[in-house]
């Protein structure tokens, strides 16, 4: 066992050595072309012009959220921010006290969002803001006889929660008009909850749920408050003169609610600040002429199953005509287009976000191209992943379909570093807005108009 | 033990070290890759004794044996690629065969071997000149056989046995090419895009016979008292290599492969030997096979610039061998039972215009009493590409041998 332990170590040390000889590269690299094989692989441009898209679809965001951080009450851009209050509380000796009260009273306070309103980016002419806001006020309430309703209510989970505020029916409605006032002082706002819901809080005797929804649709404007599970939770309580006692309940959890008032039912229209997207799809025909006529044979080439894979997309961009005189914005600032395509996944079509890839020259020279609200004329989108898919499946004549979405303000719509950073002077460079705004923009005429798509083509083809 | 067959695991994980044929199948194990005949030049399939085992060439030849042979292979090879004065070197460590013969007296004798008889393999990269991605290629193929075989001695002609094996043909196959980007075609404000963008080439597949589970040999094998003669034939046979090709940025990529199937038409081969045994221990012999290629081998290809087929020339294989058998007394002096090996070769490739010549050194060493024994073979030659793709290569193989030796079954 020994010689046999001997030589075979010895083999090792043998094979080890002959690894450790390192090949020179210069022949090596010969050795691979006369393989066939080069050193790197080509890539070309194609440009198709004059492509106008099959469908322009607006997906407008109607989905309950939660709004435990920030959340957002009133109207703009054709677009109305519900606020709706999740709470619950078991305090028999209150409700006792409740029922004896003839001027119990009911408040809610809101405090705003300072970091919004107080910024820089925040039009520095708009503050104060005064309104007197018409409200509607509506609320479920729920009976209950224990602590364990307080908790069953809290194991609700988010979700089904959310989907249960689709089919709002509330025990009543009432109208009120409220003093809103914002400014670098006034940072709560105190709302008086009319007297009926009072006297809907006295049929409680022990525990209740209470679901409190807050709309102001005739507002001018959006306000920004802190959400439930924020350090400036709202304040929900109720008062009791005669006893000089009150009682907090506080809503532990917060939803945001949008609908659309866009009348246009044909309009490109995305708003901010809530997930609008608009699905753009094109028809594959031009592109495949276009890739066909570029490397000068049928597209895709017709070998094995049919998927084409001589080819690949290292970067593509769509360009669009662009025209920000059909928008509206809350502060002035341009505004990043979100882009995402379909890809397929297992058969399946999904959505995947796409990646951007900084041109830098053109960033520091003319700003991003992928912002609205800006200079220029154009909105160049980068839709890379989707049209690497697409390219390679397309034999089937599938669209190529594309969805964009209003994403954050740009502060620094130069800064090439596209995400918030620390200098060199250890200071943070905040390269977006980290509100949303409530923007309004229209791209319908963007759609009518022929865009550009852009192809930055690897290619594994050998010298024809 | 366990430490024993993890290196064995280690070892098979890589393979041949032969650049020519890549794309085609890549570089022959002949005559199974066997330390023991390859100490001889791949001489031998003649040969018989006691316990010589399996012969992929020859599946009649254990007929002869009497005792339960179980051996398996290792080989270290080194090679150094020449062309025009450049040359570099590559290498390898892998496990080309395990055998294991079995004789059952008057019923014969079954036998089973794990071959790799085709395989390719490299794994190098070089500093791209574009860009700041290294230009990597990597190949790994392996044509693997399970050859199940059974051979009999003639009831009357007991000189004479038949035998016939299955070769049930399995593997895979990947190829990898990955390189940065030529941006040399782009405008200076479009190469941003490009960036340093690494793209692979990737293609992996399957072996398999098209249309059939095996192809299958025959052999016909005489054991005089001085000479012994062999004859085998070996059916022709299509592989089926199906492959996924993909152009892909990532191995998260979803992108669709082209799926396509290539076929090999593998001829017949025809094969035969002798061995002429002197003084006792001493032989001789001379073995040739060959296989008549006649239609070119659809590369993997596919990509860049690369050969879409490898052009074939008829196969064959010349082996001398010298063997002076190891006396079987275990009183002997230890330089007595071993057994001493020297042979030389020459082979032509399936590959057009490649021709390998090549000379080896053998010695066999029992180990202990029970008839273990340790094989090893040192070869040299050099393979000469006079035209294609393909350079000359001067090459260097270790290969060793385990063989353990049985009496399993029998009473006297």
């Amino acid at each position: 066992m020994k010689k046999f332990l001997v030589v075979f170590l010895s083999l090792i040390a043998l094979g080890l050595t002959a690894c450790i000889f390192d090949s020179d590269e210069t022949v090596m690299a010969s050795w691979l072309s006369d393989q066939g094989i080069p050193s790197g692989y080509k890539v070309q441009t194609l440009s198709v012009g004059d492509l106008t898209p099959v469908s322009a679809e607006v997906f407008l965001d109607s989905a309950p959220k939660l709004a435990n951080d920030r959340a957002v009450l009133g109207t703009t851009a054709n677009v109305s921010h519900d606020l709706v209050f999740d709470a619950s509380f078991y305090d028999p000796v209150f409700f006792d006290d409740l029922k004896k009260s003839d001027s119990a009273e009911a408040h809610l306070a809101l405090r705003v969002l300072k970091p919004f309103y107080l910024s820089k980016s925040f039009p520095a002419d708009s503050l104060p803001l005064k309104e007197d806001v018409s409200l509607k006020i509506s609320w479920k309430l729920e009976k209950g006889a224990s602590k364990s309703f307080v908790d069953s209510v809290a194991e609700i989970p988010d979700s089904l929660w959310l989907k249960s505020l689709t089919k709002w029916k509330p025990d009543a409605t009432v109208d009120t008009t409220v003093s809103f006032t914002v400014s670098s002082k006034d940072t709560i706002v105190r709302i008086k909850i009319p007297s009926s819901f009072v006297s809907a809080m006295k049929k409680i005797s022990k525990a209740c749920r209470l679901q409190l929804r807050l709309s102001a649709p005739e507002a001018s404007r959006t306000y920004r408050f802190y959400g439930a599970m924020s350090a400036f939770y709202p304040k929900l309580w109720v008062t009791l003169p005669e006893t000089k006692s009150y009682s907090e309940f506080d809503p532990f959890r917060m939803a945001h609610l949008v609908s659309n008032k866009e009348t246009c039912t044909d309009c490109a229209v995305l708003h901010g600040g809530v997930y609008d997207s608009l699905v753009v799809e094109y028809e594959s025909a031009p592109i495949m002429k276009a890739l066909s006529d570029f490397y000068g044979d049928e597209f895709p080439y017709a070998v094995g199953n049919g998927d084409d894979v001589r080819q690949t997309v290292v970067l593509a961009q769509m360009t669009f005509a662009r025209d920000d005189s059909q928008g509206t914005s809350e502060l002035g600032l341009p505004i990043q287009v979100v882009v995402g395509s379909y890809v397929d996944s297992a058969g399946k079509s999904v959505r995947k976000m796409e990646a951007y890839k900084l041109n830098k020259d053109l960033i520091a020279s003319k700003g991003h191209p992928n912002m609205v609200f800006y200079d220029g004329d154009s909105l160049t989108l980068q839709v890379t992943y989707g049209l690497r898919d697409f390219i390679n499946r397309a034999r089937d004549g599938r669209t190529f379909k594309m969805m964009m979405r209003l994403g954050y303000p740009v502060l620094q719509p130069k800064d090439s570093s596209y995400s918030d950073h620390v200098t060199s002077k250890k200071d943070t460079s905040y390269v977006f807005f980290s509100h949303f705004d409530h923007a309004r923009y229209d791209f319908s005429s963007a759609m009518k108009q022929p865009s550009t798509l852009k192809l930055w083509l690897a290619n594994k083809r050998g010298d024809e | 033990m366990k430490k024993f067959i993890l290196s064995l695991f280690v070892f098979s994980a890589c393979s041949f070290a032969s650049v020519i044929g890549l794309d085609a199948l890549g570089e022959e194990q002949i005559a199974g890759g066997m330390a023991s005949t390859a100490g001889r030049g791949y001489a031998g399939g003649a040969k018989t004794g006691d316990a010589e085992g399996l012969s992929v060439m020859n599946p009649a030849r254990n007929a002869f044996d009497t005792k339960v042979v179980f051996n398996v292979n290792f080989l270290l090879e080194m090679v150094d690629l020449q062309d025009h004065g450049n040359d570099f070197g590559v290498n390898n460590i892998t496990m080309p065969s395990f055998n294991l013969s079995f004789p059952m007296g008057g019923f014969g004798a079954m036998g089973v071997a794990l071959w790799q008889s085709y395989s390719s393999y490299v794994d190098e990269e070089v500093s791209g000149k574009q860009n700041s991605i290294e230009t990597s290629v990597e190949y790994q193929s392996s044509v693997y056989e399970i050859v199940p075989s059974y051979t009999l001695r003639l009831p009357i002609i007991r000189n004479f046995s038949i035998g016939a094996s299955a070769h049930v043909v399995m593997g895979n196959s990947t190829r990898k090419i990955s390189m940065g980007p030529n941006t040399a075609e782009l405008s200076s404000t479009d190469k941003w895009a490009a960036g340093n963008t690494e793209i692979s080439d990737y293609v992996d597949g399957t072996w398999e016979i098209k249309n059939h589970p095996a192809y299958y040999t025959a052999a016909l094998q005489y054991r005089g008292h001085q000479a012994s003669f062999y004859f085998s034939y070996t059916t022709p046979h299509t592989l089926l290599n199906k492959l996924d090709y993909n152009f892909r940025m990532s191995e998260l990529d979803t992108l669709a492969p082209t799926k396509y199937s290539r076929e090999v038409e593998v001829p017949a081969m025809l094969a035969t030997g002798m061995n002429f045994r002197f003084m006792k221990r001493n032989n001789v012999m001379l073995d040739v096979a060959s296989r008549g290629w006649d239609k070119d081998i659809e590369n993997i290809g596919g990509s860049f610039n690369m050969e879409p087929v490898t052009e074939t020339q008829k196969d064959l294989l010349v082996a001398v061998g010298f063997q002076r058998d190891g006396s079987p007394l275990f009183y002997d002096p230890y330089l007595d039972r071993m057994t001493y090996r020297l042979g030389g070769w020459y082979k032509t490739w399936y590959v057009k215009d490649v021709y390998e010549l090549g000379g080896s050194l053998g010695a066999g060493f029992p180990l202990g009493r029970k008839g273990t024994l340790l094989d090893l073979s040192f070869q040299g030659g050099k393979r000469f590409a006079d035209s294609g793709r393909a350079w000359d290569e001067i090459f260097l193989g270790f290969r060793i041998g385990l063989m353990g030796v049985g009496n399993w079954g029998q009473t006297h």
